[in-house]
């Protein structure tokens, strides 16, 4: 129960720094793609800084403990990513 | 706090800060649930628990038995959150356009792109979706899941993603857009 409770509250700020940040637009989504805006890029970039930095010195504290790292399969994230792409431009979500 | 109170009300913030915010709720998902925000796995768990339902032998396989188990799980509850938090997010800067007449096709690109006809946005928002939770099942996460998540534990999955993302997006967009690229 209570995991669910944190994982809405932590969904419901998720939703609302996208929305904020624009990436609910079509033309945020697709305009990176063309150079044109580069707020997605901006926005990814930030977040991971942010939430890189401060985990890594939580850990360094002892304070947490990193959950299982997503798997290295070069090929499979290679060819997802490139497949993802695809679908990222001609949707824009 | 008026100053704080005007910013929330804008419809896009900065991107720094925007990105700020979800880096402490990633932080914040490592530290409270000892998991990480992700959004494709959420509809593969759906549509696990809706595929055994209705035609269980072939859904017993290794994919959704032990990779993707159905049921439902923390990342449903999470895109749950995430739809809520962005209709908050509209309501604030008042952009909400629940019900309203263009509320399904409202984006000026879009339209100038592709034309304003909405069954053609649903049409190709359904196949691009296929396409993205497909790519996404096959790297193992989606911008959220795997590039961003992933990206913060430093996995080098996430970076091999971005890179396959950006490369292909760019020429997919440079082929719809051609000489308005």
């Amino acid at each position: 129960m209570a995991t669910s409770l944190i994982a809405l509250f932590l969904g419901v700020f998720f939703g609302f720094s996208l929305n904020k940040a624009g990436l609910t637009k079509y033309n945020k989504i697709v305009n990176v793609f063309r150079f044109t805006d580069m707020a997605v890029l901006q926005f990814m970039m930030t977040a991971l800084v942010v939430s890189m930095s401060g985990l890594y010195i939580l850990r360094g504290f002892g304070l947490i403990t990193f959950p299982n790292i997503p798997g290295t399969y070069i090929v499979g994230n290679l060819v997802g990513g490139l497949l993802f792409g695809v679908g990222m431009a001609l949707t824009g979500y | 706090m008026k100053f704080i109170l005007n910013y929330i009300r804008k419809e896009t913030w900065s991107p720094y800060v925007a990105g700020i915010l979800l880096g402490l709720v990633g932080i914040l998902a490592v530290w409270l649930s000892d998991s990480l925000l992700g959004a494709s796995g959420a509809f593969e768990n759906l549509a696990g628990m809706l595929g055994q339902a209705v035609a269980p032998q072939v859904f017993d396989n290794v994919y959704f038995n032990f990779i993707m188990p159905p049921g439902f799980t923390y990342g449903v509850i999470l895109v749950i959150g995430v739809f809520f938090g962005g209709m908050i997010g509209a309501a604030s800067s008042k952009t909400l356009k629940w019900g309203k007449k263009d509320s399904a096709n409202s984006d000026p690109l879009w339209k100038r792109t592709f034309g304003p006809q909405v069954w053609k946005r649903w049409v190709l928002a359904f196949f691009g979706a296929i396409i993205l939770e497909y790519a996404a099942g096959i790297a193992g996460g989606c911008t959220s899941g795997l590039a961003i998540s992933g990206g913060m534990l430093l996995a080098p999955a996430a970076f091999l993603f971005i890179a396959g993302m950006f490369a292909s997006g760019i020429v997919t967009a440079l082929i719809i857009y051609r000489k308005r690229y």
